[in-house]
């Protein structure tokens, strides 16, 4: 290996061109991988995986309380690995507590662990809330955490007084990876928050609950823009539009915590609320039919309100349950995102989309892709979902007739099998799915649109909105922008 | 007063162990290498992460079969910055995106019946499938979890079924996260058992060891040396015109073949000599290769590692020649750097090496270390710092983030460098950070990595953007004494 830098390094420093990185090829020539063992159902071995573990949905949901910590119940790597991941997709801070599992909790259990770890951090951190989320190996040894947490309270109040022990809500939400993905984490999450701290005091009030599941900043702060502009008031569990997007300016005191997050308080009013809306079904509805069963609040469910068909049903919803109208200026923003479907659509029909994500996103995407007169050639959910087929099924058949090829639809696989898939088809326009699709999409040679969970090799897509009409706007103009870039010449895009 | 403590520490006393200020006269070794105290936020990550992560990952044609629910597999893909050349085809035209170590994420998913009834016929089932799918891998890597390693499969067993069925070597690395106190664990048990299965496999399959008339006088090992961000770019051509010829590197960027033959090198060079001095001292035992260790970071630390080197070999002259030609290369932009970066304050939060390595290299360009800590340091990392640290420099062992904090305000850097998670809050306090693990914009090691390297501090302490970080400043005109007036002119 000979060093190919120049003969002087100017103070700009060097590249990876510089360098002349040459690709090696792993074998002599290209041969397919063995089609026997490509669909995920002919093997026991996962390759690309679609999702990730069951904590990692309940630490997101926990980040967006007021003050609160998540507290891991397990090995450091399961704080350190999800932290990680946060400060990847959201570029910003992340304290996450770890119970330390070594050895010896794994042979005499995680009682002491849990006892002084919440200790530790309530004297130096003095949270609102500790949400305790447990992992693989808690779960696997047995930890009777209900227990535990019944001696860690008593272990607080003794060393820092009643009063101060009863000001830390902690609640525990059960998450063994080996049971789900990070969908269900959030879901179990929605539940466990819910059902210790949501009350009926009995002042029916005509507020409603938001459920943003895996939604981003972007998506949070859009769905709060729609409700001001309807006059409803809300409160948004698992707030994280603050906590994970928090501004710089110079730390008032330490340690350091970012302002926003849902309260405590505003929990308990959950059970008053008019209505719950889940914005993805499947991370957070556990929590809104919990409301629905204990209390009589009623649940919305999804879909979440990508595109036009969609977001008219949010916001139909909306005003059905509130008794308010569907003010001009939400009329307005669906109109100027028509407009520019009807701008756009020479550019958009009869594409050809590969989708792919947490089930949420892959249907409402799929969705608007149809809307978008795009034929969905593929569809993919990474977290396997029982009601997935049906779902997108029930949108092809209404867009079908456009369809140029017969789409396929990929539950319970891995993105591997996808990817395969996808090298296979003759044609193909547009990836639309997560950072992980990045490679897929560079061996195909067509753009990938960023949605969904995670995002982590581009900036401003954790705040940026694809729910709404304003954020649908937004993300047809960003899919089109793509395909001129990808496949139209200068001289074919000037008019 | 070498042991200290922080304010945030009041209630966890135990702490006050871990932090000191060195003082040459009388140094200390802070309590290191001991349990994580649980809930006090710490930094540090798994033995899992330490061997597949850190050793596992960067080798670029092993299928690293992650034994383990999907988890612990999704977060190991495509994170650290262990690059490689080795590209698998995905049409008879083209080459894939991303390296073969980072294309592909393997894992058997376990699943709650693998958990209560094992999980070793679904690895094995896993592994024959992974070495069918991918015929260009030349070895496997088993790696545990927590599960798999609290359930307790099997995997040696499993390891040793597949191979004899397939022919392709089979490794196992079982450091399941919650064993060992930090990462270090796991690159311990990697560096021993890779040890011991390859010592093994030479002796079943003698075909694997470097033929006789194949050896050369000047075959060496490079140790402990990750590719980080292509730093290989840097450090191979140092010692390839020294006339060296380097037969394998563990582990950046090299191929399972050429790591079975490393005990037929006559020198193993560590560079890493936390994670992987284990390995070279275990082949000084068995085999008798000595070792040299060395810092490939900073203009001295480089020259002094080939000089080291080179008198091994009695290639005294060849190394001067080329420190002479290297040191040209990168004098004017050094001189730039210099003159921008002089007094200016350092804080270095790395795994433990990096930060007795980069001593030398900051103080090059001119800056002060006042702060640095290690996650996972043992006694020897510490005895280096202190070696390398004319004094007053606050060390942190395996520091929590309340104490990052704190000695943000003690110490006050200009510049911190640090990791992924650590940086965003560290950012949020206004001081500005380079990615330490990964990077910014390597490759960083070697004479030339010295420029990037420096541009990328210099990048963070000059950025515009830290003058606006307090807020609107009132507009000159408001500042106006009273009574004077503002005229056009």
């Amino acid at each position: 290996m000979t060093c190919p830098l120049p003969e002087r390094i100017p103070i700009e420093g060097f590249t990876y061109r510089d360098m002349k990185i040459d690709k090696v090829p792993a074998t002599p020539e290209f041969k397919p991988r063995d089609p026997s063992l490509v669909p995920a159902k002919n093997r026991s071995v996962v390759i690309n995986p679609g999702a990730t573990c069951m904590p990692l949905g309940a630490m997101w949901a926990i980040m967006g309380l007021h003050r609160a910590i998540p507290f891991v119940q397990g090995a450091q790597g399961c704080t350190t690995y999800v932290r990680y991941t946060f400060a990847r997709i959201f570029k910003e801070p992340g304290s996450i507590a770890t119970a330390s599992f070594h050895e010896d909790a794994a042979v005499f259990g995680g009682r002491k662990n849990v006892i002084h770890g919440v200790r530790n951090l309530v004297v130096r951190y003095w949270p609102d809330v500790v949400g305790i989320v447990t992992t693989c190996s808690s779960e696997i040894i047995g930890d009777d955490m209900n227990s535990f947490l019944k001696a860690t309270k008593k272990k607080l109040a003794e060393e820092i007084g009643e009063e101060r022990a009863a000001a830390v809500e902690i609640v525990l939400v059960n998450t063994p990876s080996f049971a789900g993905s990070q969908v269900e984490g959030y879901n179990r999450a929605a539940r466990s928050f819910v059902g210790s701290l949501a009350e009926k005091t009995g002042d029916a009030s005509d507020k409603v609950n938001i459920i943003p599941g895996m939604t981003y900043p972007g998506d949070i702060r859009e769905i709060k823009h729609i409700l001001k502009e309807m006059g409803i008031e809300a409160t948004v569990l698992f707030d994280i539009s603050e906590t994970l997007d928090a501004p710089l300016h110079p730390p008032k005191s330490l340690p350091y915590y970012p302002e926003g997050g849902t309260t405590v308080e505003e929990i308990r009013g959950m059970g008053d609320a008019a209505a719950t809306f889940t914005i993805q079904k499947e991370a957070g509805s556990a929590g809104a039919v919990l409301l629905e069963k204990k209390f009589g609040v009623k649940a919305f469910n999804g879909p979440m309100p990508v595109g036009v068909a969609n977001t008219d049903m949010f916001v139909t919803a909306l005003a059905g349950i509130t008794g308010r109208e569907i003010p001009k200026t939400l009329i307005d923003e669906r109109g100027r995102f028509v407009d520019a479907m009807a701008d756009t659509l020479h550019y958009t029909m009869m594409c050809r989309a590969a989708i792919f994500g947490d089930p949420d996103i892959a249907l409402a995407m799929t969705r608007f892709a149809c809307e978008l007169g795009m034929t969905p050639v593929a569809v993919m959910t990474g977290s396997p979902s029982v009601t997935f087929e049906e779902d997108v099924e029930a949108i092809l058949e209404e867009y079908r007739h456009l369809f140029t090829v017969e789409p396929k639809i990929f539950n319970k696989g891995d993105i591997f099998e996808f990817e395969e898939y996808l090298r296979g088809c003759n044609r193909l326009d547009l990836v639309i799915g997560h950072s992980k699709g990045a490679d897929i999409a560079a061996e195909c040679g067509v753009p990938l649109i960023r949605v969904g969970f995670p995002v982590y090799d581009r900036f401003g897509y954790q705040k940026k909105a694809i729910v709404g009409y304003r954020g649908g706007e937004l993300l047809l103009y960003e899919i089109v922008n793509a395909l001129m870039s990808h496949q139209y010449p200068i001289d074919r895009v000037q008019q | 007063m070498p042991l200290t403590n922080l304010k945030c520490n009041k209630c966890l006393p135990e702490r006050g162990e871990h932090i000191y200020i060195h003082d040459p006269e009388n140094p200390v070794i802070p309590a290191c290498n001991i349990a994580t105290l649980p809930g006090d936020m710490t930094e540090r990550g798994c033995a899992f992460a330490g061997s597949r992560g850190v050793i596992g990952g960067p080798i670029a044609d092993s299928i690293d079969m992650v034994h383990a629910p999907v988890g612990c597999a999704w977060y190991t893909w495509g994170t650290r910055r262990n690059l490689s050349d080795l590209f698998p085809w995905v049409a008879p035209d083209r080459l894939a995106n991303s390296a073969f170590n980072r294309r592909f994420c393997v894992v058997t998913d376990m699943k709650e019946e693998n958990v209560v009834f094992g999980g070793t016929k679904k690895l094995k089932r896993s592994c024959l499938e992974a070495i069918r799918l991918f015929p260009e891998a030349g070895g496997l890597v088993i790696f545990t979890t927590c599960t798999t390693g609290l359930i307790g499969d099997d995997v040696k067993a499993v390891a040793k079924q597949v191979e004899a069925e397939t022919g392709v070597p089979c490794f196992t690395s079982e450091a399941p996260g919650c064993s060992g106190v930090s990462q270090s664990k796991g690159h311990h048990e990697f560096n021993t058992s890779f040890y011991r299965q390859i010592q093994a496999l030479r002796e079943r399959r003698p075909e694997l060891k470097m033929k006789d008339e194949e050896k050369t006088p000047y075959d060496v090992c490079l140790i402990g040396e990750y590719n980080m961000d292509w730093d290989l770019k840097m450090i191979r051509p140092l010692f390839e015109r020294l006339g060296l010829r380097i037969i394998a590197v563990f582990t950046g960027n090299e191929r399972i073949e050429n790591l079975i033959k490393m005990p037929d090198a006559v020198l193993n060079i560590v560079h890493c000599q936390r994670s992987a001095e284990y390995i070279a001292e275990m082949f000084k035992d068995g085999y008798q290769t000595p070792f040299i260790r060395v810092s490939l970071f900073g203009v001295e630390q480089t020259a002094q590692a080939l000089r080291d080197v080179a008198a091994h070999f009695g290639l005294e002259e060849k190394a001067e020649e080329i420190i002479a030609d290297e040191t040209a290369r990168i004098q004017e932009s050094l001189e730039f750097y210099r003159s921008k970066l002089t007094g200016k304050k350092v804080a270095i939060y790395v795994g433990g090496p990096r930060v007795w390595h980069w001593i030398g290299p900051m103080e090059e360009l001119g800056m002060e270390v006042v702060m640095g800590a290690c996650t996972f340091a043992h006694e020897d990392d510490y005895e280096k710092i202190n070696a390398r640290h004319k004094g007053g420099i606050l060390m942190i062992d395996a520091p929590n983030e309340f104490e990052i904090e704190e000695s943000i305000m003690e110490t006050k850097p200009d510049i911190f460098l640090t990791g992924l998670k650590e940086k965003y809050l560290i950012r949020k306090m206004g001081v500005p950070t380079v990615n330490s693990h990964s990077y910014e914009k390597g490759p960083y090691a070697g004479f030339s990595g010295l420029i990037n390297f420096a541009r990328d501090i210099y990048q963070g302490i000059y950025a515009p953007v830290w003058k606006f970080q307090n807020g609107i400043v009132k507009p000159v005109m408001d500042n106006l004494p009273e009574g004077e007036e503002v005229s056009c002119q």
